[in-house]
Protein backbone atom coordinates (compact mmCIF):
# COMPACT_ATOMS: atom_id res chain seq x y z
CA UNK A 1 0.00 0.00 0.00
CA UNK A 2 3.10 2.43 0.04
CA UNK A 3 4.11 1.56 -3.26
CA UNK A 4 6.07 5.51 -4.42
CA UNK A 5 4.26 6.29 -7.59
CA UNK A 6 6.30 7.91 -10.23
CA UNK A 7 4.44 10.24 -11.79
CA UNK A 8 4.82 13.59 -11.21
CA UNK A 9 1.87 15.01 -8.74
CA UNK A 10 3.46 18.14 -7.73
CA UNK A 11 1.54 20.15 -10.11
CA UNK A 12 -0.56 22.07 -8.26
CA UNK A 13 1.98 23.09 -5.83
CA UNK A 14 3.61 25.16 -9.20
CA UNK A 15 0.80 27.10 -9.40
CA UNK A 16 2.19 30.56 -8.28
CA UNK A 17 -0.42 32.15 -5.45
CA UNK A 18 -1.69 35.72 -7.09
CA UNK A 19 -1.20 38.70 -5.32
CA UNK A 20 1.43 39.72 -2.86
CA UNK A 21 2.09 40.67 0.76
CA UNK A 22 1.40 44.72 0.33
CA UNK A 23 -2.13 44.07 -1.62
CA UNK A 24 -2.83 41.93 0.92
CA UNK A 25 -2.09 43.84 4.12
CA UNK A 26 -4.00 46.69 2.13
CA UNK A 27 -7.16 44.45 1.66
CA UNK A 28 -6.86 43.26 4.84
CA UNK A 29 -6.99 47.11 6.30
CA UNK A 30 -10.41 47.47 3.56
CA UNK A 31 -11.96 44.75 5.12
CA UNK A 32 -11.56 45.86 8.34
CA UNK A 33 -12.03 49.46 8.18
CA UNK A 34 -15.11 49.19 5.79
CA UNK A 35 -16.41 45.72 7.69
CA UNK A 36 -17.57 42.84 6.13
CA UNK A 37 -21.07 43.59 4.68
CA UNK A 38 -19.27 46.47 2.61
CA UNK A 39 -16.61 44.47 1.18
CA UNK A 40 -18.18 42.12 0.54
CA UNK A 41 -19.68 43.54 -2.45
CA UNK A 42 -16.13 43.70 -4.09
CA UNK A 43 -15.86 39.59 -4.04
CA UNK A 44 -18.19 39.63 -7.38
CA UNK A 45 -16.20 41.63 -9.37
CA UNK A 46 -13.00 39.60 -8.01
CA UNK A 47 -15.01 36.10 -8.46
CA UNK A 48 -15.19 37.27 -12.62
CA UNK A 49 -12.05 38.17 -12.77
CA UNK A 50 -11.24 34.85 -11.48
CA UNK A 51 -13.63 32.80 -13.43
CA UNK A 52 -12.44 34.68 -16.85
CA UNK A 53 -8.93 34.46 -16.40
CA UNK A 54 -8.05 31.04 -15.20
CA UNK A 55 -9.06 28.47 -17.67
CA UNK A 56 -7.15 25.70 -15.54
CA UNK A 57 -9.33 26.52 -12.66
CA UNK A 58 -12.75 26.19 -14.26
CA UNK A 59 -12.04 23.12 -15.81
CA UNK A 60 -11.19 22.05 -12.75
CA UNK A 61 -14.45 23.23 -11.14
CA UNK A 62 -16.56 22.34 -13.57
CA UNK A 63 -14.98 18.89 -13.82
CA UNK A 64 -15.47 18.26 -10.11
CA UNK A 65 -19.35 19.72 -9.68
CA UNK A 66 -20.80 17.65 -12.36
CA UNK A 67 -19.74 14.80 -10.02
CA UNK A 68 -20.72 16.27 -6.94
CA UNK A 69 -23.86 17.58 -8.26
CA UNK A 70 -24.40 14.66 -10.46
CA UNK A 71 -26.07 17.07 -13.27
CA UNK A 72 -25.12 19.53 -15.81
CA UNK A 73 -22.78 21.98 -14.92
CA UNK A 74 -23.60 25.33 -16.06
CA UNK A 75 -21.75 29.19 -15.36
CA UNK A 76 -23.92 30.09 -12.70
CA UNK A 77 -22.44 27.35 -11.06
CA UNK A 78 -19.25 27.31 -11.42
CA UNK A 79 -19.26 31.54 -10.16
CA UNK A 80 -21.35 30.05 -6.95
CA UNK A 81 -18.28 27.59 -6.94
CA UNK A 82 -15.39 30.37 -7.25
CA UNK A 83 -17.31 32.92 -5.14
CA UNK A 84 -17.52 30.54 -2.05
CA UNK A 85 -13.64 30.46 -2.23
CA UNK A 86 -13.49 33.75 -2.08
CA UNK A 87 -16.11 34.19 0.78
CA UNK A 88 -13.81 32.09 2.92
CA UNK A 89 -10.77 33.59 1.70
CA UNK A 90 -12.46 36.82 2.72
CA UNK A 91 -13.68 35.61 6.11
CA UNK A 92 -10.30 34.57 6.65
CA UNK A 93 -9.55 38.20 7.54
CA UNK A 94 -11.73 38.61 10.20
CA UNK A 95 -11.64 35.02 12.12
CA UNK A 96 -7.60 35.90 11.87
CA UNK A 97 -8.56 39.01 13.72
CA UNK A 98 -10.64 37.25 16.22
CA UNK A 99 -13.96 39.32 15.12
CA UNK A 100 -16.11 35.83 15.63
CA UNK A 101 -18.71 38.24 16.49
CA UNK A 102 -19.53 38.38 12.22
CA UNK A 103 -20.65 34.68 12.13
CA UNK A 104 -23.14 32.07 12.65
CA UNK A 105 -21.32 28.97 13.67
CA UNK A 106 -23.18 25.55 13.73
CA UNK A 107 -20.55 23.22 15.94
CA UNK A 108 -21.16 19.19 15.43
CA UNK A 109 -18.85 16.78 17.34
CA UNK A 110 -16.94 19.22 19.35
CA UNK A 111 -17.38 16.48 22.08
CA UNK A 112 -14.38 14.71 20.17
CA UNK A 113 -11.96 17.37 21.38
CA UNK A 114 -13.03 17.03 24.76
CA UNK A 115 -9.72 14.29 25.71
CA UNK A 116 -7.66 16.56 26.27
CA UNK A 117 -4.79 14.82 25.38
CA UNK A 118 -2.91 15.95 21.66
CA UNK A 119 -4.38 14.53 18.89
CA UNK A 120 -4.54 14.93 14.79
CA UNK A 121 -6.83 17.33 13.13
CA UNK A 122 -7.10 16.14 9.75
CA UNK A 123 -8.74 18.91 7.36
CA UNK A 124 -8.89 19.16 3.46
CA UNK A 125 -9.00 21.53 1.09
CA UNK A 126 -12.92 21.91 1.87
CA UNK A 127 -14.11 24.69 3.70
CA UNK A 128 -12.37 26.83 6.15
CA UNK A 129 -10.07 25.21 8.24
CA UNK A 130 -9.76 28.56 9.94
CA UNK A 131 -12.96 28.30 11.17
CA UNK A 132 -11.13 26.23 13.74
CA UNK A 133 -10.07 29.31 15.61
CA UNK A 134 -14.11 29.93 16.31
CA UNK A 135 -14.07 26.41 18.33
CA UNK A 136 -10.86 27.84 20.04
CA UNK A 137 -12.51 30.58 21.09
CA UNK A 138 -15.27 28.48 23.02
CA UNK A 139 -12.85 26.05 24.03
CA UNK A 140 -10.28 27.90 25.37
CA UNK A 141 -8.21 24.88 26.07
CA UNK A 142 -7.99 24.12 22.27
CA UNK A 143 -4.25 25.11 20.89
CA UNK A 144 -3.47 24.18 17.23
CA UNK A 145 -0.15 23.88 15.48
CA UNK A 146 -0.39 23.59 12.19
CA UNK A 147 1.91 21.04 10.10
CA UNK A 148 2.73 21.76 6.64
CA UNK A 149 5.01 21.40 3.85
CA UNK A 150 7.91 23.82 4.41
CA UNK A 151 7.34 26.24 1.15
CA UNK A 152 3.55 26.51 2.20
CA UNK A 153 4.84 27.25 5.76
CA UNK A 154 6.41 30.53 4.91
CA UNK A 155 3.94 31.59 2.53
CA UNK A 156 1.07 31.02 5.04
CA UNK A 157 3.10 32.20 7.94
CA UNK A 158 3.77 35.39 5.79
CA UNK A 159 0.51 36.06 5.20
CA UNK A 160 -1.10 35.73 8.73
CA UNK A 161 1.44 37.96 10.08
CA UNK A 162 -0.03 40.01 7.39
CA UNK A 163 -3.74 39.69 8.06
CA UNK A 164 -3.11 39.94 11.61
CA UNK A 165 0.50 41.12 12.94
CA UNK A 166 -0.13 39.76 16.49
CA UNK A 167 -1.20 36.02 15.37
CA UNK A 168 0.62 33.28 17.20
CA UNK A 169 -0.78 30.78 14.80
CA UNK A 170 1.95 28.15 15.38
CA UNK A 171 2.76 26.55 11.97
CA UNK A 172 5.64 23.51 11.65
CA UNK A 173 7.73 23.47 8.69
CA UNK A 174 8.65 20.05 7.21
CA UNK A 175 10.72 21.39 5.88
CA UNK A 176 13.29 19.80 8.99
CA UNK A 177 14.10 16.72 9.30
CA UNK A 178 13.43 16.90 13.06
CA UNK A 179 9.68 18.68 12.23
CA UNK A 180 7.67 14.87 13.49
CA UNK A 181 9.88 15.58 17.10
CA UNK A 182 8.85 18.92 17.21
CA UNK A 183 5.15 17.32 16.41
CA UNK A 184 5.49 14.62 19.00
CA UNK A 185 6.41 17.35 21.94
CA UNK A 186 3.17 19.44 21.18
CA UNK A 187 1.02 16.45 21.14
CA UNK A 188 2.58 15.72 24.52
CA UNK A 189 1.89 19.16 25.59
CA UNK A 190 -1.99 18.24 24.56
CA UNK A 191 -2.26 20.41 21.62
CA UNK A 192 -4.15 19.36 18.22
CA UNK A 193 -1.71 19.06 15.36
CA UNK A 194 -3.40 20.54 12.36
CA UNK A 195 -2.89 18.87 9.11
CA UNK A 196 -4.83 19.73 5.32
CA UNK A 197 -4.01 15.75 4.11
CA UNK A 198 -5.82 15.62 0.88
CA UNK A 199 -2.57 16.56 -0.96
CA UNK A 200 1.09 17.19 -0.67
CA UNK A 201 3.52 18.60 -3.14
CA UNK A 202 5.78 15.89 -2.78
CA UNK A 203 6.28 11.99 -4.70
CA UNK A 204 5.26 10.60 -1.31
CA UNK A 205 3.33 7.15 -1.00
CA UNK A 206 -0.35 7.56 -1.52
CA UNK A 207 -3.39 5.53 -1.04
CA UNK A 208 -5.93 4.95 -3.52
CA UNK A 209 -9.70 5.86 -2.57
CA UNK A 210 -13.15 6.10 -4.42
CA UNK A 211 -14.43 10.13 -4.08
CA UNK A 212 -17.50 10.91 -5.85
CA UNK A 213 -17.00 7.40 -7.32
CA UNK A 214 -14.15 8.03 -9.26
CA UNK A 215 -10.11 6.63 -7.91
CA UNK A 216 -8.06 9.99 -6.43
CA UNK A 217 -4.65 9.34 -4.34
CA UNK A 218 -4.29 10.03 -1.01
CA UNK A 219 -1.43 10.69 0.67
CA UNK A 220 -0.31 8.51 3.21
CA UNK A 221 2.37 10.89 5.39
CA UNK A 222 -0.64 12.02 7.80
CA UNK A 223 -1.86 8.58 8.57
CA UNK A 224 1.25 7.10 9.00
CA UNK A 225 2.58 9.75 11.68
CA UNK A 226 -0.88 9.81 13.62
CA UNK A 227 -0.31 5.86 13.58
CA UNK A 228 3.29 6.05 14.61
CA UNK A 229 2.55 8.74 17.32
CA UNK A 230 -0.64 6.52 18.78
CA UNK A 231 -2.78 8.94 18.76
CA UNK A 232 -6.44 9.62 17.67
CA UNK A 233 -7.09 11.52 14.28
CA UNK A 234 -10.47 13.56 14.36
CA UNK A 235 -11.67 15.20 10.83
CA UNK A 236 -12.06 18.83 10.66
CA UNK A 237 -13.98 20.76 8.40
CA UNK A 238 -15.25 24.23 8.76
CA UNK A 239 -18.10 24.20 5.56
CA UNK A 240 -19.80 27.57 4.12
CA UNK A 241 -22.81 27.60 3.99
CA UNK A 242 -23.46 31.16 2.19
CA UNK A 243 -24.23 34.11 4.02
CA UNK A 244 -22.33 34.21 6.94
CA UNK A 245 -22.93 30.96 8.20
CA UNK A 246 -20.52 28.25 9.00
CA UNK A 247 -21.16 24.66 9.71
CA UNK A 248 -18.55 23.04 11.65
CA UNK A 249 -17.67 19.36 11.57
CA UNK A 250 -15.50 16.87 13.50
CA UNK A 251 -15.97 13.55 13.00
CA UNK A 252 -13.89 10.90 13.70
CA UNK A 253 -11.37 9.06 11.62
CA UNK A 254 -9.48 6.98 13.85
CA UNK A 255 -8.17 6.15 17.17
CA UNK A 256 -4.05 4.72 16.89
CA UNK A 257 -3.76 5.08 20.89
CA UNK A 258 -3.65 1.24 21.65
CA UNK A 259 -2.15 0.34 18.48
CA UNK A 260 -0.19 -2.78 18.09
CA UNK A 261 2.92 -2.46 15.40
CA UNK A 262 1.47 -5.52 13.37
CA UNK A 263 -1.71 -3.75 12.94
CA UNK A 264 -0.73 -0.71 11.69
CA UNK A 265 -0.68 -0.96 7.85
CA UNK A 266 -4.47 -2.18 8.87
CA UNK A 267 -5.39 0.47 10.45
CA UNK A 268 -3.56 3.24 8.41
CA UNK A 269 -5.50 2.13 5.54
CA UNK A 270 -9.04 1.78 7.14
CA UNK A 271 -8.46 5.48 8.56
CA UNK A 272 -7.50 6.69 4.91
CA UNK A 273 -10.88 4.54 3.85
CA UNK A 274 -12.84 6.79 6.39
CA UNK A 275 -11.60 10.03 5.33
CA UNK A 276 -12.32 9.61 1.92
CA UNK A 277 -15.76 8.19 2.99
CA UNK A 278 -16.18 11.60 4.68
CA UNK A 279 -14.34 13.96 1.63
CA UNK A 280 -17.36 12.51 -0.88
CA UNK A 281 -19.94 12.58 2.35
CA UNK A 282 -18.93 16.64 2.21
CA UNK A 283 -18.31 17.38 -1.05
CA UNK A 284 -21.81 15.78 -2.05
CA UNK A 285 -23.85 18.00 1.43
CA UNK A 286 -22.13 20.90 0.53
CA UNK A 287 -20.61 20.86 -3.10
CA UNK A 288 -18.97 24.50 -3.45
CA UNK A 289 -16.65 24.35 -0.60
CA UNK A 290 -14.41 21.51 -2.37
CA UNK A 291 -11.54 24.17 -3.06
CA UNK A 292 -9.10 21.73 -5.18
CA UNK A 293 -8.73 23.90 -8.20
CA UNK A 294 -6.98 21.59 -10.06
CA UNK A 295 -7.49 17.87 -11.81
CA UNK A 296 -7.54 15.90 -7.80
CA UNK A 297 -8.63 13.04 -9.54
CA UNK A 298 -5.91 12.97 -12.55
CA UNK A 299 -7.77 9.64 -13.39
CA UNK A 300 -8.20 8.08 -16.70
CA UNK A 301 -12.11 8.03 -16.86
CA UNK A 302 -12.49 11.72 -18.70
CA UNK B 1 38.17 3.57 10.02
CA UNK B 2 40.48 0.90 11.28
CA UNK B 3 38.31 -1.77 13.67
CA UNK B 4 35.52 0.64 14.87
CA UNK B 5 33.90 0.12 17.44
CA UNK B 6 30.79 1.15 16.25
CA UNK B 7 31.03 -1.18 13.19
CA UNK B 8 28.92 -3.66 14.81
CA UNK B 9 26.45 -1.15 15.99
CA UNK B 10 26.52 0.54 12.60
CA UNK B 11 25.03 -3.17 11.14
CA UNK B 12 22.46 -3.34 13.39
CA UNK B 13 20.97 0.17 13.55
CA UNK B 14 21.20 -0.61 9.14
CA UNK B 15 19.46 -3.72 10.17
CA UNK B 16 16.92 -2.05 12.29
CA UNK B 17 15.99 0.58 9.97
CA UNK B 18 15.54 -1.30 7.04
CA UNK B 19 13.16 -3.61 8.77
CA UNK B 20 11.16 -0.65 10.40
CA UNK B 21 11.02 0.93 6.99
CA UNK B 22 10.61 -1.52 5.02
CA UNK B 23 13.55 -0.59 2.88
CA UNK B 24 14.53 -1.93 -0.71
CA UNK B 25 17.80 -2.18 0.61
CA UNK B 26 19.94 -4.69 2.30
CA UNK B 27 21.31 -3.03 5.80
CA UNK B 28 24.87 -3.62 3.71
CA UNK B 29 24.05 -0.99 1.13
CA UNK B 30 23.51 1.85 3.51
CA UNK B 31 26.51 3.56 3.39
CA UNK B 32 27.61 5.44 6.71
CA UNK B 33 28.01 8.61 5.49
CA UNK B 34 25.42 8.98 3.11
CA UNK B 35 23.05 11.51 4.37
CA UNK B 36 19.95 9.88 5.86
CA UNK B 37 17.32 12.63 4.94
CA UNK B 38 16.16 14.12 1.49
CA UNK B 39 18.65 13.46 -1.00
CA UNK B 40 21.45 10.61 -0.36
CA UNK B 41 19.02 7.47 1.66
CA UNK B 42 15.79 9.25 0.78
CA UNK B 43 13.94 9.24 4.06
CA UNK B 44 11.55 12.00 4.81
CA UNK B 45 10.84 13.15 8.32
CA UNK B 46 8.07 10.50 9.25
CA UNK B 47 10.90 7.91 8.53
CA UNK B 48 13.05 9.60 10.64
CA UNK B 49 10.36 9.31 13.02
CA UNK B 50 9.84 5.88 12.95
CA UNK B 51 13.80 5.76 13.06
CA UNK B 52 13.91 7.95 16.11
CA UNK B 53 10.89 5.92 17.94
CA UNK B 54 12.68 2.99 16.84
CA UNK B 55 15.83 3.53 18.26
CA UNK B 56 14.84 5.24 21.47
CA UNK B 57 12.97 2.19 22.22
CA UNK B 58 15.78 -0.25 21.46
CA UNK B 59 18.64 1.28 23.01
CA UNK B 60 16.56 3.48 26.11
CA UNK B 61 17.44 6.77 24.74
CA UNK B 62 15.56 9.96 24.54
CA UNK B 63 15.79 12.48 21.63
CA UNK B 64 14.40 15.62 22.16
CA UNK B 65 12.35 17.99 19.67
CA UNK B 66 14.52 21.23 20.76
CA UNK B 67 18.24 19.14 20.23
CA UNK B 68 19.16 21.81 18.30
CA UNK B 69 22.00 18.74 17.22
CA UNK B 70 19.15 16.57 15.36
CA UNK B 71 20.30 17.90 12.46
CA UNK B 72 23.87 16.14 13.34
CA UNK B 73 22.92 13.27 14.58
CA UNK B 74 20.56 11.95 12.01
CA UNK B 75 23.13 13.54 9.61
CA UNK B 76 24.46 9.74 8.37
CA UNK B 77 24.39 6.33 9.80
CA UNK B 78 27.52 7.01 11.32
CA UNK B 79 26.55 9.90 13.39
CA UNK B 80 23.78 8.48 14.42
CA UNK B 81 25.19 5.50 15.83
CA UNK B 82 28.24 7.64 17.52
CA UNK B 83 24.85 8.98 19.44
CA UNK B 84 23.66 5.62 20.52
CA UNK B 85 26.74 4.66 21.50
CA UNK B 86 27.22 7.75 23.97
CA UNK B 87 23.52 7.77 25.15
CA UNK B 88 22.64 4.14 25.30
CA UNK B 89 21.25 2.92 28.86
CA UNK B 90 22.33 -0.73 28.83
Amino acid sequence: MTAHPTADRSNWAATPERGSLSLLRFMTWCSLKFGRQATRLLLHPITIYFLLSSPKGRRASRSYLEHALRRPVRWPDLYRHFLSFASTIHDRTYLINCRFDQFEFEIHGEHLLEQGNGLFLMGAHLGSFEAISAVGKKNAGLCVAMLMHEANAQKINAALLAINPQSDQEIIGLGNLDAMLKVEARLKDGYAVGVLADRTPGNEARHPVEILNRTAQIPVGPFRMAALLKRPAIFMTGLYLGGNRYAIHFDRLADFSALKPGERDQAIKAAIMRYAELLDHYCKSAPYNWFNFFDFWQDSTE
Amino acid sequence: MQDNPNSALQREVAQLMVECLNLEITADQISPDTPLYGDGLGLDSIDILEISLTISKRYGLQLRSDGADNQQIFGSLRSLCTYIAAHRTP
